[in-house]
């Protein structure tokens, strides 16, 4: 341990001599260096100072503006953070980094157009950037054309294929298509790389139960419950499920069982209106 | 004789001796083979020596003897970009941050390096699995058949109409007897019936027979066929029996009357289940600002589809305008895409309980919210 210490110290001093205006650049190194470290650790404070410094002393430095810009971002100066990323692409504006958090603050603003724009420039500069495409895909997700969301979310995919978020969004605009192959594969590959996603493991079970495999759907929904008991989209699937054997039980005549998934519903959701009221009703029969 | 021999014996064994201590001191690997570590301070040593090429087979080596050696993989990345190979410096720091998440310096390299495009790696082909051909297959037949265009229009190909109450739960009573119940779901099947005569819009109903489904099932329904218009089916009453007209709710941030208010007051009172999100402090959560965004554009689609049905029925309805109206409703909320509330007429007002039993205005309904959705 000690000497892989050693070794990695001894390092980090030759890398920043490895510049060609050492002097300057050994300061300016050291600053970043520790600017990140501090980042890291979560001391948003000392981390904003050291960046601050390293611009002072070389105010064209893209990676200290870039991070003083998330730095801020984190710290709820969202628009300090806007002019960090806006001096990046002011500076080199092939800055795809800084390019991608202006499309993601401009999200947040709600200013569509301008956000989807910044994406486009990116992948027209960086056409392997899987953040944009991902972003690209997300949007076309939200306004509901899916075609055009699996286009981009595809690409997500394939420049960097170890985002469950990429996965999970291309299987939603994959079973928006009733393309449940393909969604079943993809929410399965999100759940291989982060296996308490619930929404991927809830989107499973909504696929089953389309098929008419409720007892599967349930168990998926159960799943999700297990990781956390208070997902309401879990509960209120369940309950739903439940509600309708029941239902589909009392037009078979089959009170008994019937009853039996109402108590079930219950067990799941206590204030469910139907099956206290049918509960009450048939109970007794 | 016996002492000669065993001095030339003595001998021989000094010479092999000198002989073995010679070999080993220029070839150590002879006896004991170099560790991951010899290797990793080797490729460190390469790298000071900006030796790039030799300094990478020499950590490709440390890492062959441990895989989970960080401090190989980030040396490696430094190698590889002393060489100038980008995409596979961010591989190997990648591999070393996802080995230590502490490594401070790896991590900034990524961050450095990926400010600006880095060429993509050639990925290695290999066999489908079965799901994955069968997935191969579906996606080829439907993409063909799908048309896709770069509009950032919003699309509504499926939605999902809620006839509203149902069961033990009649809704409103006009004065002769008219139940809103019974008038919402003809109202529903009679949609339903005429989109699928059009072709173009898929639907599904939540309730098809008269029982009674709680309104948080009805929004799971919307969620169940990934629907994008959740259009919720009701008519009003009032005590006072004059009251008459069409309206629409639908869900925002903030209510547009006290009225709106107080009624989504009352429905959010019932539920509560998960905790209040508490904003992390130091933290940005992209997903959090995408669920966001996402939201506040459900809703303002929301708004725009009511204005829309809104201006229909008053063109299109002998029915008083009553406008649009809005609030946070918890159980709308829930519904991942646009969700409207149709409040066509009131079944409390003689006049309008008799046009709601005439087969023909509920035609006209059917005719204004089919326009409004086209």
């Amino acid at each position: 341990m000690i000497l892989r210490f050693l070794a990695t110290v001894t390092l980090i001093p030759l890398l920043c001599f490895a510049s060609p205006k050492f002097a300057k650049a050994l300061d300016v190194n050291d600053l970043i260096f520790r600017g990140a470290d501090y980042h890291y650790k979560g001391d948003l404070d000392h981390a904003i100072k050291q960046f601050r410094e390293a611009v002072r002393i070389e105010p064209e430095n893209e990676y200290a503006h870039n991070q003083l810009g998330i730095l801020y971002a984190k710290k709820g100066r969202f628009k300090e953070a806007f002019l960090e990323f806006q001096k990046v692409v002011e500076i080199d504006h092939q800055n795809t980094y800084a390019l991608l958090w202006l499309g993601i603050l401009y999200l947040r603003e709600n200013d569509l157009k301008r956000a989807f724009d910044k994406f486009q420039e990116i992948v027209r500069i960086d056409p392997n950037n899987a953040d944009a495409y991902y972003f690209l895909g997300t949007i076309y997700n939200f306004r509901h054309n899916p075609a055009k969301a699996i286009e981009y979310l595809k690409k997500a995919r394939d420049a960097d294929s170890d985002e469950p978020d990429t996965h999970y969004r291309l299987a939603r605009a994959f079973h928006n298509l009733d393309m449940t192959s393909n969604a079943l594969l993809e929410y399965q590959k999100t759940l291989e790389l982060k296996p308490n996603y619930t929404k991927a493991i809830n989107g499973i079970g909504w696929i089953y139960y389309n098929q008419g495999r409720i007892d599967m759907a349930i168990k998926e929904w159960k799943k999700t419950l297990a990781i956390n008991p208070r997902d309401r989209d879990a509960i209120f699937n369940l309950t739903k499920a439940y509600n309708d054997l029941a239902w589909k039980a009392l037009r078979e005549k089959d009170i008994k069982r019937a009853v039996f998934y109402w108590k079930e519903t219950l067990a799941i959701n206590p204030k469910n209106k139907a099956a206290l009221y049918y509960l009450k009703r048939y109970k007794s029969r | 004789m016996k002492n000669s021999t065993d001095r030339r014996l003595f001998l021989n064994w000094i010479g092999w001796g000198i002989l073995a201590g010679s070999a080993l001191s220029f070839f150590p690997s002879l006896v004991w083979a170099k560790t991951a570590f010899d290797y990793a301070l080797e490729g460190q040593g390469l790298i000071a020596s900006k030796e790039y090429r030799k300094a990478c087979k020499a950590l490709q080596k440390a890492i062959h003897l441990d895989p989970t050696s960080d401090w190989a993989y980030g040396l490696l990345g430094r190698a590889y970009y002393g060489l100038g190979e980008k995409a596979k410096a961010v591989e190997a720091f990648r591999k070393a941050v996802r080995l230590n998440p502490a490594d401070t310096y790896s991590r900034m390299m990524i961050e450095i390096i990926t400010q600006k495009p880095v060429p993509r790696l050639e990925k290695k082909e290999r066999p489908l699995a079965p799901l994955e051909q069968e997935a191969k297959a579906e996606e080829e037949a439907m993409l063909n058949r799908v048309r896709s265009t770069g509009s950032l229009t919003y699309q509504v190909n499926r939605i999902v109409i809620d006839a509203g109450h149902g069961g033990f739960d009649p809704g409103a009573v006009g004065p002769t007897g008219l139940k809103e119940k019974d008038v919402t779901l003809d109202l529903a099947w009679r949609l339903q019936r005429r989109l699928s005569d059009i072709g173009k819009i898929k639907s599904f109903l939540t309730r098809t027979q008269d029982y009674y489904i709680p309104l948080s099932d009805r929004t799971v329904i919307a969620n169940q066929h990934q629907a994008d218009l959740f259009i919720s089916i009701h008519i009003n009453a009032n005590n006072n029996p004059k009251a008459h007209g069409s309206e629409t709710y639908y869900c925002s941030e903030k209510a547009s009357s006290k009225e709106a208010a107080r009624v989504a007051a009352f429905e959010n009172s019932v539920l509560k289940y998960d905790k209040p999100f508490k904003k992390k402090l130091g933290y940005i959560d992209i997903e959090e600002i995408l669920f966001r965004f996402e939201q506040r554009m459900y809703w303002n689609e929301s708004g725009r589809f009511a204005r829309t049905f809104q201006k229909r029925f008053r063109t299109a309805l002998p029915l008083k305008d009553r406008g649009v109206h809005s609030a946070n409703f918890f159980v709308l909320r829930r519904a991942k895409m646009p969700s409207i509330l149709l409040e066509i007429g009131f079944i409390s007002n003689s006049d309008d309980e008799a046009r709601l039993k005439r087969g023909k205005f509920r035609e006209k309904i059917v005719d204004a919210v089919v326009k409004g959705l086209s």
